[in-house]
């Protein structure tokens, strides 16, 4: 920015200190993935993608993967349906009702998930959802909702409403004013909190520990349970895909904001 | 011609604020009628109403003869540039023209049709595939009148579709406007603060003042006989001469104005208090003529055209606006000068400024 003050020596000390603290864990976890041992730990003597290899090979690893993007995509898919439709309500209704809604809308960041998940099992009983795809997919679409709410939300608020009036004006039906002039303005609001919908239900494990056992069993509960058992590297190689994936997400993220603000 | 639009008593309040009061207006099939006022005045909000995004909370809007004033905007569909033009700005120019073609369901080829004709209304063939912010706001301003016309709507309304523009667009674009008015043959309805712009573009002119019609009639009629010292003075300046009539001859009546006694060409009762608005260019200095006046230069400014001075008299200080080219005189600070204004010069107003 132009004309700003620049930084200090304290700030910009304290900046890359909290920066290195943030990414230190990831350089751990890249030399433990790729340990030559049998456990995690450091590599003793060498370099070895022993355990990349054992992840690839390994049909369990990859059943967990595979039912974690399930669940991550119909979750999502949850949450952008029903947070976009309530954020685009909130916003054309504007009462203190909507505003009230828009609070609860938020309560999943708020509540403790733990607190979630024991309310959740004790429902999920009742209805029979326990380790079932569909209760995971209900559970994290239902605590992904807040993510996509804010980030529409935000959207809205920059939305010019003479666009509307103009669209109207022009003889377009309710129907066509969303479909070609309020949804593709928002669209870039829509792609964020699907993202952040999906990467909540990817890594998710404190609701999964409760409401899934044996059936529906995600990658992070995978990644858990092989901890408390086994010490197994293949983990931190899990880990490591975890990161780039995640990465790429966010990167996909940053680039569909940068269209839009450009 | 026939009346297109008609405004019958349309009012609208926001609780206690009255921001219209009880509209009548008549406007003729293909003319251009400008809403002239100060902000605040209700012109927008008579436009809203006409478009139809603002409810009367009272009063009658009639198009054709048919009462419109329970439709909404979208089955009334006007053609309508917005303030800041509201283009989409995820559209391409060639795709926000196409916009309301779209909407009624036009094929593919009969949307280009129209579409390139529009382009080529408001010349602007080579542009249809840019985005409206690689656009300058004179195109920009272009391609709103673009898309308001594409579907031969019934009526265009304007909100203040110049007042975005730098000085030298905005008279480009006037021009630009007037002559597109007459190509399409389609009733305009413009909303302005600008009087230079309702003057220049108009058939007819409207002015409002605190959510009323003072006044309402060509542009040319409006400035010759104002009504009130409102209208006198928001269309154009002018200087105001408060007097008692002591004299009614057939055509003449003289005005006594503190000392001075002016010949006045029109009628008014003896006795009766008037108010006359005289414009500045209507006197000139340094010349004889029905009423004369003696003052003293108490500022002049020079404006290229013109010179705007100011001058000390017996009846408070009167402007005057003399053309610079050939001037008899050159008004200097403080000299004692003569000025001169014909029988006919003035208007009798209505003094209705109390604020």
């Amino acid at each position: 920015m132009e004309g700003a003050y620049k930084p200090g020596p304290l700030g910009r000390s304290l900046g890359w200190a909290t920066a290195l603290y943030l990414v230190l864990p990831l350089f751990i976890i890249l030399p433990v993935s790729m340990t030559d041992q049998r456990f995690l730990s450091l590599p003793h003597e060498g370099l070895s993608l022993r355990h990349y290899a054992g992840l690839f090979a390994s049909s369990e690893w990859f059943a967990s993967i595979a039912q974690s993007f399930w669940i991550a995509c119909a979750s999502t898919i949850l949450a952008v349906t029903t947070g976009t439709l309530f954020a685009i309500a909130a916003w054309r209704l504007s009462s203190r009702a909507t505003e009230l809604l828009r609070a609860l809308m938020l309560l999943p960041l708020i509540v403790p998930s733990i607190v979630y998940a024991i309310g959740l099992y004790r429902y999920f009983g009742w209805w029979d959802l326990l380790d079932r795809f569909m209760g995971v997919v209900i559970a994290h679409g239902v605590t992904g909702i807040p993510y996509v709410v804010i980030t529409v939300s935000t959207a809205l608020a920059s939305f010019d409403p003479r666009l509307e009036q103009a669209a109207r004006g022009m003889g377009a039906s309710l129907r066509q004013v969303l479909a070609w002039v309020i949804l593709p303005r928002i669209m870039p609001g829509i792609v964020s909190g699907a993202i952040f919908a999906f990467i909540h239900s990817w890594d998710e494990l404190v609701i999964v520990l409760f409401i899934a056992s044996r059936d529906v069993f995600t990658l992070p509960r995978r990644i858990w349970d092989g901890i408390n058992e086994n010490q197994d590297p293949i983990m931190a190689a899990v880990a490591m895909l975890l990161i780039l994936f995640t990465t790429v997400l966010l990167v996909v993220d940053m680039a569909v904001r940068r269209k839009r603000d450009g | 011609m026939s009346v297109a639009l008609e405004l019958r008593g349309l009012a609208k309040s926001y609780g206690n604020f009255v921001a219209v009061e009880g509209a009548d207006l008549a406007v003729e099939g293909g003319s251009f009628l400008t809403l002239l006022g100060p902000s605040g005045s209700g012109k927008t909000t008579i436009l809203m109403m006409i478009a139809g995004f603002t409810e009367p909370t009272a009063g009658r809007l009639l198009l054709d003869g048919r009462d419109i004033t329970a439709l909404p905007p979208e089955k009334r569909a006007f053609g309508m540039v917005f303030q800041g033009y509201a283009l989409f700005p995820h559209m391409t120019v060639a795709e926000n023209i196409a916009f309301p073609l779209r909407v009624r369901g036009l094929g593919r080829a009969e949307r280009e049709g129209k579409v390139r004709a529009a382009l080529d209304l408001v010349q602007l063939m080579g542009f249809a595939e840019r985005l409206p912010k690689q656009l300058s706001g004179g195109q920009q301003q272009r391609v709103a009148l673009a898309r308001a016309l594409v579907f031969d709507p019934a009526l265009l309304l304007l909100d203040e579709p110049l007042s975005a523009l730098d000085k030298k667009l905005r008279a480009e674009l006037q021009e630009e406007l007037r002559a597109l008015h007459r190509r399409v043959g389609r009733t305009f309805v413009n909303v302005t603060h600008d009087q230079e712009e309702a003057l220049s573009l108009s058939d007819e002119v409207a002015i409002l003042n605190h959510g009323r019609i003072i006044q309402k009639g060509a542009p040319a009629a409006l400035y010759e006989h104002p009504r009130t010292r409102f209208v006198a003075d928001f269309l154009g300046k002018s200087n105001f001469l408060r007097g008692v009539v002591r004299e009614v001859g057939p055509e003449h009546i003289a005005v006594q104005c503190g000392p001075l006694r002016l010949r006045h060409f029109g009628a008014a009762r003896l006795g009766e208090e008037v108010l006359l608005s005289l414009r500045p260019e209507k006197i000139a200095l340094a010349q004889e003529g029905d009423n004369v006046l003696e003052g003293r230069v108490l500022s002049s400014a020079y404006l290229g055209a013109g010179h705007a001075v100011v001058l000390e008299t017996p009846i408070g200080p009167i402007r005057v606006h003399q053309p610079a080219w050939r001037a008899a005189v050159e008004p200097a600070v403080g000299e004692a000068l003569r000025m001169a204004w014909a029988a006919d010069a003035a208007t009798i107003v209505e003094d209705d400024d109390a604020a």
